[in-house]
Order: C-alpha cells, then sequence, then structure tokens
C-alpha cells in the first residue's frame, strides 16, 4: 500500500466505503476495495438485492426497483452510507456519478464522494461551459451553439448558422441518451423535441445544446488521472468510433487512426487543459478526429466503463488509484512512469438480440462460462442462474485482451468471443465476431457512420 | 423545493411516509420500511393499529419522517421474535423493505376482510378480448407528461395503431394493436395498466370488443 506513496506522510485510508451502482460495475469498485482492505457496502434496489454478486457482502436495501426510486434516489443512498458507517462512496459510472448535487449531498452529511471537485464537475459536466474552457486551454472545438439552446426555434437558427447536419445534445448528458440528428431544417424541431424527452427520462435535465454533425470522423478519447496537489496524467488514447445508435460497442487503444505527431500535441493539450480547471480524479476527454484533427466534444468527470482498455496497456488499476486520491494520497505514478505497452481491445457484450433488431432481451441466463486465457480479462457480474432484470441497461460483460500487436488483440478476441457461453438470453457476441473478421475493422477503414463489417 | 419568502418551522409539518404491507406467515400482516434511514418509536406488542396511524419515526438524513400504517393494515402489534432484552438501542438503522413492525389481523378480523377485498383481478368482461404485453417492462399510456393517452375506452383500434409505449432497459418501443384472437377492428372496454406500471410479458394492456365485424384475422402482436 505504501510502496508508491514516494515518501509522503502516511495518509488514512477509507475502512468502509459505499458502492453507489449496480452489475458489473458495483463488481469492479469491490475488487479495488478489496486490493485496497476497504470494505464495501453495496447500495442495491430490490431487484438487485439477490444477485449472485452480492453473496456473502454487506448490502443495504434502498429503494424498488426502478432506478428512480433506488440507484437515483439520492437521499436514500447517502442515508444508507450514513447509517452502514461508510465514510467514503463510489458511484461508479453512469446513475449519479456526473451529479454534482449528489457530489455536494454526500459532503454535507460527511461522506467522501469518490469523483472531481463538485466545481470541476458542475463546469465540465454541464457540456456548454465545459467547450469554453477546453477552448481557453487551446483545443480544438467543434462549431455549435454557444451554450444551451432556449427553443426549438433558437436550435433552427443556429443550426441555420453553422450548416446541417446537425446534433443535438443534452447537456446532463452521456451513453448516447438525449441526442438527435436533424438534417435539414424541417427536422430540427422533431429531434428537439425527442432528444428532450428522452433526456428528461434518462438524466432529469432536458436542456439540449447543438453541434454540426461532424460525418466519417473517428471517436478518440484520452484517459486523464489527477490528484489533488496538482499533478495530472494521461493514460493514452482510445478509440471508440464502433457504435451503434451512440452506443459503444467496441474500443481499443492505441486509436489506428491517429498520427503520432496529433497524438502527441492533443495528449499534453488534455493535461495541461485538465490541469487548468483544477481537475482531481478520474476523468476522460472526448475528441472527433475530423480529417486528422481532434475536436474536443466534451469530459466525462467519472471513469468510463471502456477505462479498463487503459488498464491492460497501462498495467496501472484506475479505481485503486481514484480511491487513493480521494484518500488524500498523491498519484503513485508519473507521467514518465505510465509505460502504454502493445494493443488492447475491449468489446461489450450487451444482452440483446441482433436479430431482432437489438431488443434488449432481459431473462434468466441458464448457464455461463467467461473465457479465460493469455491476455484476457473479462469484468462481469455475470453467473450461470443469473437473472437479468428489464430496469436497467442490458451489458453483461466486458471482454478485454490485450496483444503485442493489434492483429494478436483482434486473433484473442475472437478465440475469447468464441469460448464465452451465456445460455437463456441473447447476446451481440455475434455481432463482435462479425466486426472483428470483416475486412474493414482489420484494414481499419471505417468510421462513425457505420459499423465495420455490417 | 421552492423558495419562499416567509419561514415555516418544518417541525410542525413533518414529512409523512407510507409503510409497505405484504403478507406474512399465518395471515399475518408485514408493515415495511418505506425508505432507508433510522427507525424508531414503533408501537408496543398489543396496540391496535389501523390504516394512517402512525406506526413510528423514520429519519432520513436528520430529517424526522413519520411513518403511518398504509391502507388495509389493521391488528394487535405482534411482539419482534428476535425481541432485544435489556438495552435495546434507541434507533435502529433499516432499508427499504425491511420489517418495521407485524399485525396480527385476526383481532379485528370483519374489518380487515373489508379491506382485504379488493377488485377482482383480471376478470375480463364478458365478450372482450385481451391484449397482452408483448415484452416485459414499463407500459406507457402516454408519449409524454401532459400528452394526451394513445387509446382510451370507447376508441376504435386498427390492426398497427400505437396503443402505448412500453420500455425496456431504457429503451422505448411501441405497442402496435393486432393479434390472432383480436377483432381485426375493435372497440376498448377497459384500459388494464396505470400509466407507467411495471407489466410482465403476457399481462392483460387493453380488453376490446369487436367494433364491427370480423376482418383479417391474420395480424399479431408486435413490437414497432
Amino acid at each position: 500500500m505504501s510502496a508508491k506513496t514516494r515518501g509522503t506522510p502516511a495518509v488514512p485510508m477509507f475502512r468502509r466505503l459505499m458502492v453507489a451502482n449496480r452489475g458489473e460495475v458495483a463488481v469492479r469498485i469491490a475488487r479495488a476495495c478489496d486490493l485496497l482492505g476497504i470494505t464495501p457496502v453495496f447500495a442495491t434496489s430490490t431487484a438487485d438485492r439477490d444477485a449472485g454478486y452480492l453473496r456473502g457482502r454487506e448490502t443495504v436495501c434502498i429503494g424498488a426497483a426502478r432506478s428512480p426510486q433506488s440507484y437515483l434516489n439520492m437521499q436514500a443512498i447517502v442515508q444508507a452510507a450514513r447509517q452502514s458507517e461508510c465514510t467514503a462512496l463510489h458511484p461508479g459510472w453512469g446513475f449519479l456519478s456526473e451529479n454534482p448535487v449528489f457530489a455536494a449531498l454526500c459532503e454535507a452529511h460527511g461522506v467522501t464522494f469518490i469523483g472531481p471537485p463538485a466545481r470541476a464537475m458542475h463546469l465540465m459536466g454541464k457540456k456548454t461551459p465545459a467547450k469554453s474552457a477546453m477552448r481557453a486551454a487551446g483545443l480544438a472545438l467543434i462549431p455549435g451553439s454557444d451554450g444551451i439552446l432556449d427553443s426549438a426555434e433558437q436550435a433552427r437558427e443556429v443550426a441555420d448558422r453553422v450548416g446541417y447536419p446537425v446534433l443535438l445534445k443534452a447537456e446532463s448528458g452521456g451513453g448516447g441518451r438525449g441526442m438527435r440528428i436533424a438534417r435539414g431544417p424541417d427536422e430540427v424541431a422533431s429531434a428537439y423535441a425527442d432528444a428532450q424527452a428522452e433526456a428528461i427520462a434518462a438524466f432529469g435535465d432536458g436542456r439540449l445544446y447543438l453541434e454540426r454533425l461532424i460525418e466519417g470522423g473517428r471517436h478518440v478519447e484520452i484517459q486523464i488521472m489527477a490528484d489533488r496537489y496538482g499533478h495530472v496524467v494521461h493514460l493514452g488514447e482510445r478509440d471508440c468510433t464502433v457504435q451503434r445508435n451512440h452506443q459503444k460497442l467496441l474500443e481499443e487503444s492505441p486509436s489506428p487512426s491517429l498520427s503520432p505527431d496529433e497524438r502527441e500535441k492533443t495528449l499534453a493539450a488534455a493535461v495541461r487543459a485538465a490541469a487548468s480547471i483544477g481537475y482531481v480524479g478520474a476523468g476522460t476527454m472526448e475528441f472527433l478526429l475530423d480529417h486528422g484533427t481532434l475536436r474536443f466534444m466534451e469530459m466525462n468527470t467519472r471513469l468510463q466503463v471502456e477505462h479498463s482498455v487503459s488498464e491492460v496497456r497501462s498495467g496501472r488499476d484506475l479505481v485503486v488509484e481514484q480511491i487513493r486520491v480521494a484518500a488524500g494520497h498523491p498519484l503513485s505514478f508519473r507521467q514518465e512512469d505510465v509505460v502504454l505497452t502493445g494493443h488492447a481491445i475491449e468489446c461489450r457484450i450487451n444482452a440483446e438480440d441482433p436479430s431482432a433488431n437489438f431488443k434488449p432481451a432481459p431473462g434468466k441466463i441458464v448457464r455461463w462460462h467467461s473465457p479465460t486465457g493469455d491476455g484476457v480479462r473479462v469484468d462481469t457480474h455475470v453467473d450461470s442462474g443469473y437473472e437479468v432484470p428489464p430496469h436497467y441497461d442490458s451489458l453483461l460483460c466486458k471482454v478485454i485482451t490485450a496483444g503485442a500487436t493489434r492483429d494478436e488483440a483482434i486473433a484473442r478476441m475472437l478465440a475469447a468471443l468464441g469460448e464465452l457461453v451465456c445460455e437463456g438470453v441473447p447476446t451481440t457476441v455475434p455481432l463482435h465476431l462479425q466486426i472483428l473478421r470483416s475486412s474493414a475493422f482489420r484494414t481499419n477503414h471505417y468510421d462513425t457512420r457505420a459499423i465495420p463489417g455490417l | 423545493m421552492p423558495v419562499k419568502n416567509f419561514v415555516l418551522d418544518a417541525r410542525l409539518t413533518p414529512p409523512v411516509l407510507r409503510a409497505r404491507l405484504a403478507a406474512g406467515p399465518d395471515g399475518r400482516q408485514r408493515l415495511l420500511a418505506p425508505g432507508v434511514g433510522m427507525f424508531r418509536g414503533a408501537p408496543d406488542p398489543g396496540m391496535l393499529v389501523g390504516p394512517d396511524q402512525p406506526i413510528g419515526i423514520l429519519e432520513i438524513l436528520g430529517v424526522v419522517h413519520h411513518v403511518l400504517a398504509p391502507a388495509g393494515a389493521s391488528g394487535l402489534v405482534v411482539a419482534a421474535e428476535e425481541a432485544p432484552r435489556g438495552l435495546a438501542p434507541a434507533r435502529r438503522p433499516v432499508g427499504f423493505d425491511d420489517l418495521l413492525l407485524t399485525l396480527d389481523p385476526s383481532a379485528t378480523r370483519s374489518e380487515s376482510a373489508a379491506n382485504q377485498a379488493g377488485p377482482a383481478a383480471g376478470a375480463a368482461v364478458s365478450g372482450a378480448a385481451v391484449l397482452r404485453a408483448p415484452t416485459s417492462g414499463r407500459f406507457y399510456v402516454r408519449s409524454g407528461p401532459g400528452k394526451p393517452a394513445f387509446v382510451s375506452v370507447g376508441a376504435v383500434l386498427e390492426p398497427g395503431q400505437t396503443v402505448g409505449l412500453i420500455e425496456v432497459m431504457k429503451t422505448f418501443s411501441r405497442v402496435l394493436y393486432g393479434g390472432d384472437q383480436l377483432p381485426a377492428r375493435a372497440r376498448v372496454v377497459r384500459v388494464c395498466q396505470a400509466d407507467e406500471s411495471d407489466v410482465a410479458q403476457g399481462d392483460p394492456l387493453l380488453e376490446v370488443e369487436p367494433a364491427d365485424a370480423a376482418g383479417d384475422p391474420n395480424t399479431k402482436p408486435h413490437l414497432a
């Protein structure tokens, strides 16, 4: 524990930590807690309380199955942390992880929120101030509205100015929810209404902004880690171009499309930008690779689903680092200690039916087998007999493979996905196999417009 | 909370929560915690509890909430099985759905029987056909808050017409009218589900009756 603290005096560590999330996220956080000798206490809904991943763990039931009554119920979660004597809370990703009100509520009740300071979260979580701050720090941006749109009429004016097609995006958005494309002036009003309705349902915030839609770019993001003493490091980039309905399917690092010059320049600029806003903890800056230029889109003030790709390449445990930083430790490594080796790929396996237009498929998993082997990592909460509840997202597991080269990582992924067994619910494994085997993916000839191989 | 320009002493109007009612063994009633918090002030064993009566106090983040018995709750408080002897803690932490009190309704049988007799569940109007949920999820009768319902009693449906939305894992799908067992043109007799209710696959959504002579029966219920 103290081996890498760079000679600083001992800083106390949390004893009990509330895991305010479910499924694969909760399992991932608990693994880090176990490494650090912290007792995790799981906040759980009635739908999850009997799930296998909570067996033998301390739990507090916080509400009914629907997430507004449980995983989005701030008072219940903080009260659960208090009465189970947790001094820290990890929100994971999704749910309340980017909610500054929740972070403030935790702090007000003496529970350390594991994430950036509420100030940085507020600045970057609300996407339009984030863009201004990043412009000031020297990052390139996508043309769009100068802030929140008041109405569909204003959206139309801005769209007319920046040129069609345009993308309407939720100010509090993430994970592809609350986004709609308008290809012409007559589509703006309906796209605005649809995006707003989805944003209210998913995030409780219907505010929207607008950007010109850059078609044919690549989605590249940079992993940042910072401590509260002003040290900021990056852990390289990830390419998340393979998406379906703005939901990432497959992520890899390094990006096979990025030139070494642009990579070096933007990684350095991203570190400077994070330092300039006083960022603390784990964060991700998302960019669109537009004809060789990385244009800043947004910053996620949390760990992301695909953080494991960067963990595999760097050999650093980002959740452990997050918890240590929140407890007041300095980063356990400097930029020059971060050695990114080989190539890593992650496939997200969802309980969806590829033959029925990816309809979510809740149900009971009769038999489950996780792949194993050299260079294979599986993050999952699923086991034989697990019942996929209909209330939450459909992620079953993440399979991450590493290799010396991209081809080796792909070969290992193909073998791993062939080994994965999931009986009872349909999964997206066939889709991933199709992508990985396609020549478009193998030769890196694809962009955000289409899934390679489909 | 909206900011008001006068000060209201919150202690005068503490928020109220209603306990959840569940059936226990031997016809007993279990009153379950409506939220997470520190619980105290439960009535002593042997006391009579009825609907809307206070059964204790739940402190949530330091805020006192009065917990009331729900409608249908009625009976004598039964002593907890693992009754703490000696110094009992003043407050105990409870999670959502944790047991607060057990009631024995046999002492007040006549009253509780009347309360428990609900409407006959799922009894279809004679001659009516039922449109069932094609998948499990949350059923919405309208496209958004404040929007009109897709269908109402008396409306005439045709195959392919939207009757509601089902949300599964945050993905919304339209529920379209149609099916082998259903009349081609139908009049809605009853909307079986409230807005935003959780439905299981096969749960009734609508009861309908033929609106005119039978048409093509070959359409199937499906999600758009």
